[in-house]
């Protein structure tokens, strides 16, 4: 919402400075968005003097200027018939940008160079004058600035309302809120001009068929008018706000409605038939053009306002095409009705269309306000458009709307603000923005609230209202005195915090990815046909192609960072990303099923480069050991790394993938990323992936932690190295042991595994550790030389081992 | 046997003379005061000495291993003393092997300190689904269906009834549909609108707050903001209440600090006013506690929200909000 300093000072005089406005405003919860002075344009516009003048050598109508502008002369081809020698005038230089847009350059008229020009009134947007060049008295100092020289400036303020305060889309609801804070009275447009009587009955009438949608519907009617521009007054006041000016007529309806706040809407009386008005709600596949030209299909149930047969405007909305105001238009009715708000709104957004009137009528108007809105309007239009006012007006009002009155507990306002106000102080802050206050006893007050604040309905609104008045800075700081108990209702935040704490400690930097994907990134990452990541959440309105589902892995996500990160020379990543995915229920209307993930990623080199040796790329084991660290300090049970089966990679390298298990259960998987997805990712080295599934793991935690006590005789270490078949698995052979359940067999861990020479080939040899101990006593050697062999053949037989 | 001990001592005291290492020294000791050295062996056999030699000869071997011993001692100090012109060191310049930390997301930075904050507070944190039904999202805050109210926020829509959560405020009425008052609770997550520039990115975080009991007031609310602003950024920055509208909330207040960058004179950042909006809040409006059974007689309570990218901004002066979400390792590794 947009107006003018000295607009506003019609309604009410203004003691502030321009920036004790913004603040006063600001904090009685008009928030200010800008302010400007609108005559800023003007900058550039300097008093010049002509100094001598000679005739265009290529055109009769043009002369060729010389006009001193005190630091120079500039020679400057001008139009003008009143241009003269010696004349003191506006001299707009180069880059100066005029009312209509147009901006002014340095140019060639008539092959002559221009250096800028000189300006009438009208061209400047400071009167009506286009006759002429601007003459001012000579005893104006010439360099000086136009808008200085004139003494020309206006604030111009935009006020970013808030959707609850309809009542200030006008200039007078502002101005209300000012002399709430000045302590001063507004003064509002006269409209006792305006004939009394019942004459317009004879004329027309006004049927209104849904109530529920139009409580009320005031028209007035006008004959004999001449449509034409509108004087300076009128256009300079539009103007100064950003409208444009278009008749006498149309400006009169924006002018008002920019004042009160009430849309109103002109039609051309002759074009309607029967001369009469109804309010209807439309039927199913009516088509109505409007004043834009474009044809709307009708949904039932929008409102028209027809005459007899048709109809000739979108209620609330935009006019029609059939009964617009024209060259031609003597007779006029006016209309000035209200709406029902949500109605509006949903003919709007269907249509996709908004217009001030609609922006207002969705929001609620003054249902009080029509029949004054129209007297001002038929009032002005007399004023800048002559004919006659028909005495009287049609006001028909089948729903009349009654004040709220709502009983306001000083007590309770004081409990929900903190505060300590005293009644009398509550009552005038109320009264100052026109609420009515009975006291009924020490502590209520029934407040009666005005029809045009529609968003007070409650108690807590008339002590929003006490508040903001009072100023919410003047009331006090406190702290809630809150009992020291604890009961937590979700236990996983502290665990992801953990999570990530290990993850940092093993060099990895958090990603945060948007949790929107492209539609084919679950092509890119050759998901099978049945995959359930297939089934993508859809936005029904994404911003674009790339953000058009909701993703259902992190993997498209880290992929993307890696790219963008090597195309920034940034080669070596350890990167992790915690976060949601989505997988369809496939109903609709059902919120998809949310699933809180861990993915990491890791490309480059296994360290940085460093002088310390070898300069090795990170590997499938490299990420296995954080999942592994990870895991273990989390302290799940029975984790095991499975061979993925190839036909179930499908973003993995076969052979080179594993599933996570925890605790007997998949939890995720890890392995090197299918050289397809790379190129579909455009990347030429190859990365780990790894991703557990968050939400199933936390719960596999196990709560307690216990102490086993410490050993107290000393362990005896034997090693043994077998050669088996290059497919055996090194977690079946530690397995093998664990399930022998020998009681003095503590660990079993593999130190080496060896490929090459002296091994046969397709065979590799295995070497591990076992460490015997006893929790009775310090086992002998004998004791324990009897069990390793007998874990030897054992391990021999299984396995079909050899010794080296 | 006096020869012996004798012969042991100019055996001992020429080598350790000539000793020119540590090493070499330790290997001495050994040799002649260790547990099989000449000297101990000697003091052992003492023992079948006749009796009238034994304290003399057992008086001399002690001298003898006292001198020894602090013999080796001397020459211990004399090679560890010219160590200072020694030519065996290392370049301790060279960087070590690499131990390197990564690094947690500016966002979830702040996102632990306002967690640690409230924490403090005795606060409980909780987190719900990001793509939400129209009723948490809207219906139950007081959004009504066809008000304007609801441009307020531009909706990514699932379909006509799901949508991506456009704020953290539907948590709100999931806690209390699920426990009573008293209730104190902070509510990190994102949340997504439809807008996309310079100063909005479709995706983005908030923290949302909510205190619910007997007796809360709006100045309890002026109380934990004022806190949390001078918790996260310093006890000098001010905070200015100002009305403002949220459909859940009645009174609502926008919370402005003072500008962090420039301290209230005016800059680029605070577009000269001197202010920054961070937070939006309010008394929980009884609409919603409507919703949830709550007798709005006996409770009452507050509620905020605010972005989290604009504190990260604020408090590392970061210019562009889609930094974020680029994840480039040189903009990460600056946190």
């Amino acid at each position: 919402m947009k107006f003018s300093l000295s607009w506003l000072k019609e309604y009410i005089p203004i003691e502030m400075t321009p920036s004790d406005l913004v603040e006063g405003l600001t904090m009685i919860g008009l928030e200010v968005d800008s302010i400007s002075d609108r005559y800023a344009y003007l900058d550039s516009v300097l008093i010049g003097r002509i100094v001598e003048i000679t005739p265009h050598p290529n055109a009769e109508k043009l002369k060729i200027c010389l006009v001193d502008i005190g630091t120079e002369t500039l020679t400057i081809v001008c139009g003008a018939p009143n241009a003269t020698v010696g004349m003191i005038t506006a001299c707009a230089l180069p880059g100066t940008v005029f009312p209509g847009g147009k901006v002014l350059e340095k140019g060639l008229i008539c092959n002559q160079e221009s250096f800028g020009m000189l300006c009438s009134e009208a061209e400047l947007g400071i009167g009506s004058d286009s006759d002429g060049i601007v003459s001012l008295p000579s005893d104006v100092d010439v360099g000086q600035k136009l808008a200085s020289a004139l003494k020309l400036s206006d604030m111009v303020f935009e006020v970013d309302l808030t959707p609850n305060r309809p009542d200030c889309l006008g200039i007078i609801g502002i101005a209300r809120e000012i002399a709430a804070m000045q302590g001063s009275s507004l003064k509002y447009p006269g409209i006792d001009a305006f004939c009394a009587g019942s004459s317009i009955s004879e004329y027309t009438s006004v049927e209104i068929k849904n109530p529920d949608l139009c409580p009320r519907y005031s028209a007035g009617l006008l004959s004999g008018i001449s449509v034409g521009p509108s004087p300076f007054w009128l256009q300079d006041r539009l103007l100064s706000i950003g409208l444009r000016p278009i008749n006498n007529l149309v400006d009169v309806t924006n002018f008002v409605m920019m004042e009160t706040g009430q849309p109103l809407h002109a039609f051309d009386f002759d074009t309607l038939s029967e001369k009469r008005i109804v309010v209807r709600a439309a039927e199913k596949g009516e088509i109505f053009t409007t004043l834009d030209n474009k044809e709307r299909n009708l949904l039932p149930g929008m409102l028209l306002i027809c005459d007899a047969e048709k109809p000739i405007a979108l209620a609330g909305v935009m006019g029609g095409v059939n009964s617009e105001i024209s060259q031609k238009t003597v007779n006029v009715l006016i209309e000035s009705a209200c709406f029902q708000p949500s109605s509006i709104r949903k003919t709007s957004k269907t249509l996709g269309l908004n217009t001030d009137a609609s922006y207002r009528f969705e929001r609620g108007v003054d249902p009080r306000g029509t029949v004054f809105a129209l007297k001002r309007a038929a009032l002005l239009i007399k004023e800048v458009a002559g004919g006659q006012i028909v005495a009287g007006v049609v006001d028909a009002h089948p729903i009349p709307v009654a004040e709220q009155v709502i009983a306001m507990s000083t007590k309770n306002t004081n409990r929900l603000l903190g505060t300590n106000l005293d009644q009398e102080t509550m009552s005038i802050h109320l009264k100052s923005i026109d609420f009515s206050v009975k006291k009924i006893n020490e502590d209520i007050l029934e407040v009666t609230v005005p029809t045009f604040r529609v968003d007070v309905s409650r108690h807590e609104d008339i002590v929003e209202e006490v508040a903001r008045l009072s100023g919410y800075n003047n009331i006090p700081t406190t702290f809630p005195l809150i009992p020291a108990a604890i009961k937590p209702l979700y236990k996983q935040i502290t665990i992801k915090d953990r999570i990530k704490d290990l993850l940092i400690g093993f060099g990895f930097t958090e990603a945060i990815n948007y949790s929107f994907i492209k539609r084919s990134a679950v092509d890119q990452l050759r998901l099978r046909p049945e995959d359930s990541r297939r089934c993508v959440v859809e936005i029904l309105n994404p911003l674009s192609e790339d953000q058009a589902v909701m993703r259902t892995s992190l993997i498209p996500g880290l992929l993307d960072t890696m790219h963008r990160n090597i195309s920034w020379q940034t080669k070596n990543l350890k990167l992790f990303e915690i976060g949601r995915v989505f997988l369809n229920t496939q109903r609709k209307n059902i919120q998809p099923h949310e699933i809180e993930y861990l993915s990491c990623l890791w490309t480059g080199k296994r360290v940085e480069n460093s002088w310390h040796g070898s300069n090795l790329d990170c590997d499938f084991y490299d990420l296995k050991g954080v999942a592994e660290g990870l895991l273990k300090a989390l302290r799940l049970e029975g984790i095991q790394f499975t061979a993925l089966p190839s036909e179930n990679c499908c973003y993995h390298k076969s052979g080179h993938a594993a599933s996570i298990y925890a605790a007997g259960e998949l939890v995720g998987t890890i392995g090197e990323v299918h050289h397809e997805v790379l190129s579909n990712y455009n990347l030429k080295q190859t990365a780990f992936i790894m991703e557990l599934d968050l939400d199933l793991l936390i719960t596999r935690i196990p709560g307690n932690k216990t102490y086993k006590p410490l050993p107290k005789y000393p362990p005896v270490s034997r090693d043994i190295t077998i050669v088996v078949d290059h497919g055996i698995e090194v977690q079946s052979v530690i397995e093998t042991l664990e399930k022998m359940d020998e009681k003095i067999l503590e660990n079993a861990e593999l130190f080496d595994v060896y490929v090459g020479e002296n091994i046969p080939e397709k065979k590799k040899s295995l070497s591990l550790r076992l460490t015997y101990r006893s929790t009775e006593r310090t086992l002998e050697d004998d004791a324990v030389n009897k069990i390793h062999s007998k874990i030897s053949r054992m391990l021999i037989k299984t396995f079909s081992a050899t010794l080296p | 046997m006096e020869n012996t001990i004798e012969q042991i001592r100019e055996d001992a005291l020429a080598e350790l003379a000539n000793a020119s290492s540590v090493d070499e020294i330790k290997a001495l000791s050994v040799k002649y005061v260790g547990r099989k050295g000449r000297i101990t062996l000697f003091l052992r056999n003492i023992s079948s000495l006749p009796k009238e030699l034994r304290p003399s000869a057992g008086q001399e071997a002690n001298l003898i291993k006292q001198l020894v011993e602090e013999r080796i001692k001397e020459a211990l100090q004399r090679i560890e003393g010219s160590d200072l012109n020694s030519t065996d060191y290392i370049d301790v310049s060279l960087p070590g092997r690499a131990a390197i930390p990564g690094i947690l997301h500016p966002i979830s930075q702040i996102n632990q300190q306002i967690s640690n904050i409230f924490k403090r507070l005795g606060f409980d944190i909780a987190e719900g689904p990001e793509i939400e039904t129209d009723y948490y999202n809207f219906e139950a805050l007081n959004f009504p269906k066809n008000h304007p109210a609801r441009d307020m926020q531009d909706t990514f829509f699932v379909s006509d009834d799901i949508v991506l959560r456009t704020h953290t405020s539907p948590l709100q009425i999931r806690i209390m549909e699920k426990k009573h008052p008293p209730i104190r609770v902070i509510m990190p997550g994102k949340v997504y609108r439809c807008d996309s520039d310079l100063t909005h990115t479709p995706m983005f975080h908030q923290v949302e707050g909510l205190v619910v009991d007997k007796n809360i007031g709006f100045s309890d609310l002026k109380g934990v903001l004022t806190t949390l602003v001078h918790q996260i950024f310093d006890e000098e920055i001010s905070l200015r209440f100002r009305p403002s509208f949220f459909p859940f909330t009645e009174p609502s207040a926008e919370v402005d600090i003072l500008c962090v960058i420039c301290r209230g004179k005016g800059c680029r950042v605070c577009s000269q006013t001197g202010w920054l909006e961070v937070l939006g809040s309010g008394m929980v409006h009884p609409a919603v506690f409507e919703n949830v059974n709550y007798d709005t007689s006996q409770y009452s309570g507050f509620a905020f929200g605010m972005g989290v990218e604009r504190i990260a901004m604020l408090k590392y002066g970061i210019d562009d909000l889609r930094k974020f979400f680029e994840n480039d390792f040189r903009f990460l590794r600056q946190f």
